[in-house]
């Protein structure tokens, strides 16, 4: 019986350990390639006095496909109320191509990058955060 | 409201494995360490109970890892008997045959209400009765009468005494405990002979049957009052 309940506690560690590493790579990996993708899409409007093309449409659409897979996964591990800042500037960046607002647009934008800036930082393991 | 359930649910059998996993013991017999993950257990486990936006890992992995550390403080304290003073502290004495150690009442933060109290539920009303009285690491009392005021055993009044023996429930609101009856060493066709015998009722009317290794037994049906008897000794497995 004794060593049930050790193997009872490695399992409990384990999957402490796992969870752990899936969340820092989970949550790394989803804000890492939205603020990639917010990169090329300031690259491709850099210069530019529209919004109504359709790489820019397909960009912005494939960013919020991508981040609705991901906000998905992310739920099981990070607080909801915490992300949807994020799902909330993603829907405005569409909303800025239907007006073709430019400069709200670019707003948007650094928004999402700041936000995942500072998540990742937020979230990451170091002395700062546990204390 | 359904997810607020699954969760409370979920919680609930978690909660349950956790103080499983932690042993047996009850608030009163808890260690200072123990009571301490107790509490925190308890209200951490609220937490994601009634709030859907927290995902229930962080009501869960909080709860695991003080498993983890209970865990963990348990083996120190079984290893060194310095950590196990540190976390746990040790016995006071609290009574000697002197009478109250001050000292020690003012350091455990004891009032003299407090030790009458612990020492009337002990059975003793007076400090007078009393030689020793420790207090355990979990808050307990125990007590050492003077050998005047000790309850006399048999031993001291030189009378031979018959061993007991613990009896063992055949019937339990009408089912045959299948696992005992192995343990009497019988069989359910004795076992249903003997409520014939001595009730002429069915099984499922009896409320409980047990009997001891000496024979001695103890039945009683769902509608009538119970009634002792005596069989034949039990022959030993």
């Amino acid at each position: 019986m004794k060593i049930f309940h050790y193997i009872n506690f490695f399992f409990i560690f384990l999957f402490l350990v796992a969870i752990c590493i899936v969340e820092e790579v989970l949550v790394s990996s989803s804000l890492e390639s939205v603020q990639n993708q917010c990169y090329n899409i300031e690259s491709v409007i850099a210069g530019k006095d529209s919004l109504k093309e359709t790489q820019i449409v397909l960009m912005v659409d494939n960013l919020e496909y991508d981040w609705v897979e991901n906000e998905s996964k992310l739920c099981y591990l990070v607080n909801h109320i915490s992300i949807k800042e994020l799902s909330y500037e993603i829907s405005h960046l569409k909303s800025c191509i239907s007006t073709d607002n430019i400069e709200d647009f670019k707003e948007s934008l650094d928004s999402i990058r700041m936000y995942c800036h500072n998540y990742l930082h937020f979230m990451g393991a170091n002395v700062h955060n546990i204390l | 409201m359904f997810t607020i359930i699954v969760r409370s649910i979920l919680i609930y059998c978690i909660v349950l494995l956790v103080f499983r996993l932690m042993g047996k013991r009850q608030i009163g017999q808890m260690q200072p360490f123990e009571l301490v993950l107790t509490l925190i257990i308890a209200d951490l486990a609220t937490i994601p109970m009634a709030d859907i936006s927290i995902p229930v890992l962080h009501g869960i992995i909080p709860l695991l890892t003080l498993v983890i550390m209970h865990f963990v403080l348990t083996i120190f304290t079984k290893i060194s008997t310095v950590l196990s003073k540190i976390l746990s502290g040790k016995p006071v004495i609290l009574i000697n045959p002197d009478g109250i150690d001050y000292k020690a009442m003012k350091k455990l933060n004891l009032t003299i209400d407090d030790i009458f109290a612990s020492l009337r539920e002990k059975g003793f009303f007076s400090v007078g009765q009393v030689q020793y009285a420790i207090v355990e690491t979990n808050g307990k009392i125990s007590v050492l009468p003077k050998a005047e005021f000790a309850p006399s055993t048999c031993k001291d009044l030189k009378i031979k005494a018959q061993e007991s023996f613990v009896p063992i429930t055949l019937i339990s609101e009408g089912k045959i405990l299948k696992e005992n009856i192995a343990l009497a060493n019988l069989n359910e066709e004795k076992v249903t002979n003997l409520v014939k015998n001595q009730t002429n009722a069915k099984i499922q009317d009896v409320l409980v049957l047990t009997i001891e290794q000496s024979g001695a037994g103890y039945i009683q049906l769902k509608k009538d009052k119970g009634k002792t008897f005596q069989v034949q000794r039990l022959v030993k497995t």
